[in-house]
């Protein structure tokens, strides 16, 4: 025994060897018991015979004409073929945007933008048609399509330079580019127009998603501040804002978009029904979102409010530098997960007659007979694309939150 | 004549004592926690308050600073009545530094920026003035060490020691210290003690701690007020207060916790 003088501690032994190594985790997790050990044994085979039929199915069965022969249309829509050029130019200043991205945050910028860039080199290479079937794709739309690949490494270039690589440079270059692709599309004056009712496919529903995030965000800030509020008008404007815009289903709110808006405007007022769709989600996103953060800030302890104020702080700092950092870092979650739905609720402008990624395949499956029975293939494709966007804003989110030591700190 | 001198008297009374309370109440609801609080704060005073708990003695400091409003009664810190104002609260507060139970440090920003906060927003300091004074303060209350850390990653003790220099960055004329060492583990309370009683020794500093540590109380204070049901049932320097209370109630508290 040891005696007061010369106390160590116990030596800090390492764990039972049964509980380490694969075997070890797999004797704690599949064969823990007879039952365990019973399931193991019927969905391990259960589950790699439904993993070879998909493969079976994917690889063998499944005939990817229907997504292979047109990929322009589930990219752009209908937008006119002979002015494909500009959204391909806007594409190569987003590419910007992911080189830079890569450069400054390194990590999980770095390998989105890597993902990012393989999905765009394929799309340049891979042998299908860009226009309808039979007619091969030109080389210049190739051509513009791998140079995506030049544009994101002129963008990295700009991240690693002192001066250019900031995040300030990176949020208003985004923003400009953002306004000139949408320019770009619509078209100059003096250029042939192409007013948004006629884009369309993928590039519709990011447009559409973006937009919507970026100002769904600061409108759901400014609700939540205002349902706080010690000014009754301001706090019943929002929260009967709020509550009407979450209250009612958003295909309500778009057909009502359609029809009450023009009521409420100027005639002639040129809102045409994209944008007016678009402001919809926009502000259907901000209602839930308000409510988030309104959650975030109700969980905060009393204590940061007092002890900023007694600082001497006025109230729109204690607000802005302590209460709104800490409530959105604590919801973040719940805000990308809103994100994620108003990214998928992009579809439902098919409502207003416009041709995003799901309703442009799904036109081309009614509209073609020899398509007529690869619904299969085509809801395949959009879902996985739909996918890929959604579980890489999650994949984002679940990295920012690490790197704000969420729960840590 | 005799109208001035007492003009005089009172005068020489406001520039005497920071902070003077007369019949101050406060409501919460139906409750009435504060019931008629009279008593004044001479400058360099350390002032410790004690009592049961829900006896107002928190209540009471926070309305110093507004951070509780009282109903009735007029209380004047540094020449500035406490009124509706937003620009006399706002002075106020900037005079006045205030340390909690539950240290309420920014958990999102580093222990340096917590200090740096408040000089550079409401004071107008240079980044860089701000950044050397809160490093000295840190050196003062012995946690140089941990400038770029986050509070998450202090021990309950440096996390108050870190809210006591946040509070002296803004250079305060009185510190309120409400219940400091009441959240910490034992071995914690004595490293925050220590900064107190350097405070209470620098002579500058007034201070008003609402504490449940009496040896501080003896050590320390200049006078010991102990509140009960909303009001002041004594007021004495510690010998008076510890060796021979005149009040029963008194009494009984010490009988309770000593």
């Amino acid at each position: 025994m040891a005696t007061a003088d010369t106390w160590q501690p116990a030596p800090s032994l390492p764990a039972p060897r049964s509980e380490r190594g694969w075997i070890g985790w797999a004797r704690a997790n599949l064969f823990a018991n007879w039952l365990s050990g019973l399931v193991t044994v019927v969905t391990v085979p259960l589950i790699a015979w439904v993993l070879w039929r998909i493969v079976a199915w994917v690889f063998g069965t499944a005939d990817w004409t229907l997504i292979a022969s047109r990929p322009q249309q589930y990219l752009i829509g209908l937008y006119p073929t002979e002015l494909a050029w500009r959204p391909l130019a806007g594409w190569l200043l987003v590419s910007i945007l992911f080189g830079m991205a890569a450069a400054m945050w390194g990590g999980a910028a770095r390998r989105i933008a890597i993902g990012y860039g393989a999905i765009t080199l394929l799309l340049g290479i891979l042998p299908y048609g860009m226009f309808h079937e039979g007619v091969v794709m030109p080389g210049w739309i190739r051509a513009l399509i791998v140079a995506n690949l030049l544009t994101m490494a002129v963008g990295y270039a700009l991240g690693r330079s002192s001066h250019w690589g900031r995040p300030r440079t990176f949020v208003v270059g985004g923003i400009a580019i953002y306004v000139v692709l949408l320019v770009l599309l619509t078209g100059l004056p003096g250029m042939e127009q192409v007013p948004p009712r006629q884009w369309g496919g993928l590039m519709l529903n990011l447009i559409l998603a973006v937009s919507g995030i970026f100002f769904a965000f600061p409108i759901g800030v400014l609700l939540a501040l205002g349902r706080r509020s010690a000014l009754p008008v301001v706090k019943i404007l929002c929260v009967v804002f709020i509550e009407v815009f979450r209250g009612v289903p958003l295909i309500t709110l778009l057909f009502m978009s359609q029809v009450l808006v023009p009521l409420a405007l100027p005639e002639n007022f040129p809102v045409d029904s994209v944008t007016r769709a678009a402001i919809t989600i926009t502000l259907f996103s901000a209602a839930y979102t308000a409510e988030n953060i309104r959650g975030g800030l109700q969980g905060l302890h009393p204590g940061q409010a007092e002890a900023a104020r007694a600082l001497g702080l006025p109230g729109w700092q204690v607000t802005s530098l302590i209460l709104l950092p800490q409530a959105i870092r604590n919801v973040i979650p719940a805000i990308v997960g809103q994100f994620i739905a108003l990214f998928k609720d992009t579809s439902l402008v098919y409502i207003v007659g416009m041709l995003d990624i799901l309703e442009m395949g799904r036109s081309i499956v009614q509209g073609n007979v020899q398509f007529a029975d690869n619904g299969r293939e085509l809801f395949i494709f959009v879902a996985v694309v739909f996918w890929i966007f959604t579980y890489t804003m999650s994949y984002v989110s679940r990295r920012v939150e690490r790197h704000l030591g969420v729960g840590v700190r | 004549m005799a109208t001035e001198t007492a003009a005089a008297a009172q005068d020489a009374t406001e520039v005497d004592n920071i902070v003077i309370c007369r019949d101050v109440h406060k409501w919460f609801g139906d409750f009435h926690a504060l019931r008629g609080v009279t008593t004044s704060v001479r400058r360099g005073e350390v002032v410790v308050i004690i009592g049961p708990s829900g006896s107002g003695k928190s209540t009471f400091i926070r309305t110093i600073n507004r951070l509780e409003q009282h109903q009735q009664g007029d209380i004047i810190v540094d020449g500035v009545e406490m009124t509706d104002d937003v620009r006399n609260v706002d002075a106020i507060r900037r005079e006045v530094g205030m340390v909690f139970q539950s240290f309420n440090l920014f958990p999102h920003l580093t222990v340096l920026r917590n200090i740096t906060l408040a000089p550079t927003k409401v004071r107008k300091l240079p980044q860089a003035d701000a950044e050397a004074g809160a490093r000295e303060l840190l050196e003062r209350v012995g946690i140089p060490e941990q400038a770029e850390k986050y509070p998450g990653e202090l021990s309950g003790g440096q996390q108050q020691r870190v809210a006591i220099a946040r509070a002296l960055a803004m250079q305060p004329k009185i510190m309120l210290f409400d219940e400091p060492t009441s959240a910490l583990d034992p071995e914690m309370i004595k490293e925050v003690l220590e900064v107190m009683k350097e405070l209470a020794a620098s002579q500058q500093m007034t201070i008003v701690a609402v504490t449940h540590e009496l040896g501080f109380a003896r050590e320390v204070a200049d006078r010991i007020v102990m509140f009960d049901e909303g009001q002041i049932v004594e007021d004495l320097p510690p010998s008076d207060f510890f060796n021979n209370p005149r009040n029963e109630r008194v009494r009984r508290f010490l009988s309770q916790i000593l």
